[in-house]
């Protein structure tokens, strides 16, 4: 690249960037922390600071339910995708097998599938397992998806095949070079998966609304989706302050745990997109 | 089976491991995947309002969906939504992965993460904070145009304005993401052939057009075909910033599936997703066609 | 009861529900059977019935209401435990009814809900039998399917004709000489002669409540979209009489268009813009709450008529009690919703003064016509309007309203349709005419053929 010095000019388009891209984020939450006339009134100041928002948020709707259920359903489902998905994604790089471009061309078309259309048929299959209601329905469909596979064969794909020959040699099993070779060559790759993973996870709602009917299996997402409403049915006469410093609120509050796990592993996620991601 | 016979038996075949290792997924979608997608199939040919009696009606929902107005419109709505995210993205993306490239930046990597912050945040959330900002009474944007002294504009509630605040959204939560995809690219690209170029006298401009592009080409496409899919499914925002309004003008291709679901009306909703799938297919291929290397192109 | 700020996800939610439950019927084994199943009356005397329900609610203040109101029905009934839930009813209940995992044994439901969830409720015709006379005609009639009754009608929310009493005293109109809307049009006309800032009527922006306004309209005037057939009576002399009188009221620059009780409309009812709003009763709560200007200047009365000496009200929303044919304790669910509904203790601790409202609950009135006696109220006057007794008022127009007929399963995506088409009408860019066509033809062709 042209490793000149960059100018002013430069510094200042970054930086006016920046701010559009982090405002909205800074905005959200202050303005959770405000007294909720404020927003509206002036909804530029940082004055006052107040946790009532988040006080109201949380005796109306059962967010820390939300926040248990997503972290467990989470913690299965990732872990699931972070084992099966490099493996598949191994065997479709590495390998040279019969039917192996007719299976990967099955991977790649599942992509291009919209998920809205298997909803209902899915939840068919869903209360002939007698599955609706229970974690298994959250966890098991999707939980080893196309586009992971996809993005880990494209990682592994980079890793010279003398490595992997050299772990043969040294008498490693199949899966013992995988568990030794390959693993800990990808790791920003697999950094990268696990916050793509937490995000996919994190922000699906159409599926959790539908196979799930009861509070106490609710998602964070469900939760927040139908937030406005509760807010709303609660009080009546609610005011539009009071439902957008509680929108504002839950929303800030969901943002949280990702925006810190990412900044924690941003440097491997981006190096993992950069490894991963179709080179030139 | 003992986990060493395992390995012993299947695990140090060659031959035999790599279905091993690719069948979870495929046990996974077979059960999940395959079973519903062939349901869906057989339903795209039946009319079935969730209770009751299905009845075979050939391709009915099909010509119901190609002769209805709404189908159309909604396609017309995504594509209007294309053109306004994803040429936008392609270009911010590469000037922004462009700026970043240069190894001399310093805050490199503070800019790059305050550029991908975005990609991170829950999209529920952040289409709720939209809703709050653009609101045309009481949202920020609207205080601050007051302030210089310019109307209120009604961003989510007026058809001009509904589809462009939304593709906003979608823009702002994914050029990160499209940036860093680019700057994938430009990073393979050699130093050398620059200085190359600038010994022969080419202006910057020159070497952006004639060298960068053609050579990210291919992460363009894979950027390219990924906002394809996304923008012809997007569903959430839409769902939940306006409903589909005002006068369904953001009534996406992705949503007007949806309405469908809600109205009970299963096989034309399993018709218009099949029709959707040849439709983003279809242009996923055209977009891969276009943006190939010259090199490549037979 | 309804909800104030209801919107359409609700029902979007609630649809989708529909789907799943239905798919689930057809498939599962063990779905429930299509012919209803009947629930008859426990015979054993209050003191002896014994066992556990759940029973499902909004959350919020009207839970705590039904709470105490349940509190009461412990008294009456000492061996019955109720497990009273706070729930999103419109994104859980339709889901859970089919799937069949964790029913309630009752639940609360708008009444536009359950027209087409019929198979997968108790038959409730019998034990509602001996109250028939005694309910409003229009809760029966929307929860009436096939001629059976699937919902213990609950609160009935007529429309009434809200008012600014200073602004009509200084223009001289009097408010009981209203009683067509041609003289509400005139006295519009006056008011604006007087000021010609203000733009004295409120029509409804957000397209699902201006929908839901134009059903009580109808309703007044005895009909409603669909038959008991199912059948589209859009294109009728009703309709198009409200039509008209929108496009008239329109022309003449007498509307205030704005979504309801939104900023926009909140600014121009504080300003003396809007001087009247014909709506539900739940309107109450604007005065009370939303309204800092104008508070203690609004007054209620009976909608004025269509036709000389017709209805003066019509119902816009409302909600009834199901009972899920896969509950485990059907016949004491029966109980508790026949004492919150027909026995008066039940139904003065949910309307009169309570904890959560000192004044009693004023967005509603009960269903049932002992209960609404103009002489007997159950909810206090109220100062936000000068003191007036709502409750006469709401009591008396209630009594007028006619029936109507079930509300098809398909009314909430037909907003699309019907309710754009007459934001159109008010924006002037559609005549009542293509509004009748336009919205026949889509409803036709993407609804009701696609059943």
């Amino acid at each position: 690249m042209n490793q000149t010095r960059p100018g002013p000019l430069q510094y200042v388009v970054l930086a006016l960037l920046a701010i559009v891209f982090l405002y909205p984020i800074w905005w959200a939450v202050s303005s959770s922390l405000k007294p909720a006339a404020d927003i509206i009134a002036d909804p530029l100041s940082i004055g006052a600071l107040t946790l009532d928002n988040y006080r109201a948020m949380f005796a109306d709707v059962p967010i820390g339910t939300g926040f248990a259920n997503t972290a467990l359903v989470l913690v299965v489902r990732g872990a699931m995708t972070m084992f099966f998905c490099p493996l598949a994604g191994y065997a479709f790089a590495k390998y040279d097998f019969p039917g192996k471009n007719l299976l990967f061309g099955v991977v790649l078309l599942t992509l291009m599938l919209p998920t809205l259309v298997l909803i209902i048929p899915l939840l068919l299959e869903m209360s002939a397992l007698g599955w609706v209601n229970t974690y298994q329905a959250l966890i098991l469909p999707g939980s080893i998806d196309a586009f992971s596979i996809f993005w880990m064969r494209q990682t592994i794909a980079a890793i010279p095949d003398e490595l992997i020959d050299a772990g043969r040699v040294d008498g490693a099993g199949e899966f013992g070079i995988f568990a030794r070779v390959v693993l800990p060559v990808i790791r920003p790759g697999l950094a990268a998966l696990a916050v793509l993973t937490t995000m996919n996870v994190y922000n699906d709602f159409v599926w959790p609304v539908v196979a799930v009917n009861d509070t106490a299996h609710q998602t964070l997402q469900v939760v927040l989706s139908t937030l406005a409403q509760n807010v709303t049915g609660n009080r009546i006469g609610a005011d539009f302050a009071t439902v957008w410093g509680e929108l504002l609120a839950a929303g800030s509050i969901a943002m949280l745990p990702l925006l810190v796990i990412f900044v924690l592993l941003q440097r491997h996620f981006i190096n993992g997109i950069l490894a991963g991601s179709v080179k030139g | 089976m003992s986990l060493a016979r395992l390995d012993r038996t299947f695990l140090r075949s060659t031959r035999l491991s790599p279905y091993l290792f690719i069948a979870p997924f495929f046990v996974v979608f077979g059960a999940f995947g395959i079973y519903p997608l062939i349901y869906a199939l057989q339903l795209s040919f039946m009319r079935w309002r969730g209770a009751g009696e299905a009845h075979w009606v050939g391709a009915g929902n099909y010509l119901y969906l190609l002769t209805s107005p709404e189908f159309w419109a909604s396609l017309g709505n995504s594509a209007v939504m294309w053109l306004l995210i994803v040429p936008i993205q392609v270009m911010a993306g590469l000037g922004g992965a462009v700026l970043l490239a240069n190894a001399k930046l310093r805050l490199r990597g503070l800019f790059r993460v305050a550029f991908i912050a975005p990609f991170v945040t829950p999209l529920v959330a952040m289409a709720q904070v939209w809703i709050v900002v653009f609101d045309q009474d009481y949202g920020l944007v609207n205080y601050l145009l007051n302030l210089v002294g310019l109307p209120d504009v009604g961003w989510l509630t007026s058809t001009a304005w509904s589809k462009p605040t939304l593709a906003l959204l979608f823009l702002w939560k994914t050029t990160g993401f499209a940036i860093i995809i680019l700057l994938a690219g430009l990073q393979a690209v050699p130093g050398g052939v620059y200085e190359a170029a600038a010994l022969d006298g080419a202006s910057r401009w020159r070497q952006f057009w004639s060298i960068t592009v053609p050579l990210v080409r291919r992460s363009m496409a894979f950027l390219v075909v990924v906002q394809t899919l996304a923008v012809f499914q997007m569903f959430a925002e839409p769902f939940v910033v306006t409903e589909g309004g005002p006068y369904g003008s953001t009534t996406t291709a992705g949503l007007y599936l949806y309405e469908h679901i809600t109205a009970s009306d299963l096989g034309t909703g399993a018709a218009n997703s099949f029709l959707l799938v040849l439709l983003v297919f279809g242009l996923s291929l055209v977009s891969v066609r276009l943006l190939r290397p010259k090199d490549e192109v037979s | 009861m309804s909800t104030p700020l209801m919107n359409r996800r609700g029902f979007l939610k609630g649809a989708l529900g529909v789907a799943a439950a239905g798919s689930l019927a057809a498939c599962a084994p063990g779905g429930p059977s299509t012919q209803p199943s009947k629930l008859a009356a426990p015979t054993a005397s209050a003191s002896s019935v014994k066992g556990e329900i759940t029973i499902w609610n909004r959350s919020g203040d009207l839970f705590k209401v039904f709470d105490a109101a349940i509190a009461k029905f412990r008294e009456a009934y000492p061996n019955v435990t109720v497990n009273h839930q706070a729930v999103d009813i419109d994104a859980k209940l339709a889901n859970t009814l089919i799937s069949g995992t964790d029913v309630p044994d009752g639940s609360f439901w708008d009444d536009a809900k359950i027209g087409g969830q019929a198979e997968h409720l108790y038959d409730l015709t019998d034990l509602i039998a001996p109250y028939r006379e005694q309910t409003a005609p229009y809760k029966l009639s929307v929860n009436t399917v096939d001629g059976k009754i699937y919902g213990v009608p609950w609160d009935l929310d007529p429309g009434l004709l809200w008012y600014r009493e200073d602004i009509l005293e200084s223009a001289g109109v009097d408010p009981a000489g209203l009683a067509t809307y041609d003289d509400l049009l005139a006295a519009a006309r006056t008011v604006k002669e007087k000021d010609p800032t203000t733009r004295p009527i409120h029509m409804e922006k957000t397209p699902f409540l201006s929908q839901l306004w134009l059903e009580m309209l109808a309703n007044q005037q005895g009909t409603s979209l669909t038959d008991a057939q199912g059948k589209l009576r859009l294109d009728s002399e009703e309709y198009r009489r409200i039509f008209g009188w929108i496009q008239n009221a329109v022309k003449d620059d007498l509307v205030t268009h704005a979504p309801y009780l939104e900023a926009a409309d909140v600014k121009t009812l504080d300003s003396g813009q809007q001087v009247f709003v014909p709506w539900a009763i739940w309107w109450s709560f604007a005065p009370q709450q939303l309204l800092k200007a104008t508070k203690g200047k609004w007054r209620a009365a009976p909608l004025p008529a269509w036709t000389p000496g017709g209805a003066r009200s019509g119902a816009m929303g409302g909600s009834s009690f199901v009972i899920p044919a896969k509950a485990k304790n059907p016949e004491l669910a029966w109980l508790l919703y026949e004492f919150l509904c027909f026995k008066e203790p039940g139904y003065t601790a949910v309307y009169g003064p309570n904890d959560v409202y000192p004044g009693g609950l004023s967005t509603s009135v009960p269903s049932f016509s002992p209960a609404l006696d103009p002489a007997k109220p159950l909810f206090q006057p109220i100062e936000a309007l000068g003191g007036q007794d709502l409750w006469k008022v709401a009591v008396e127009a209630a009594g007028t309203i006619p029936a109507a007929a079930p509300i098809p399963w398909w009314w909430a995506q037909s907003v699309d349709y019907l309710g754009n088409n007459v934001q159109r009408l008010i924006e002037g860019k559609m005549t009542p005419d293509q509004v009748i066509s336009e919205s026949a033809e889509k409803i036709q062709r993407n609804l009701i053929d696609r059943s």
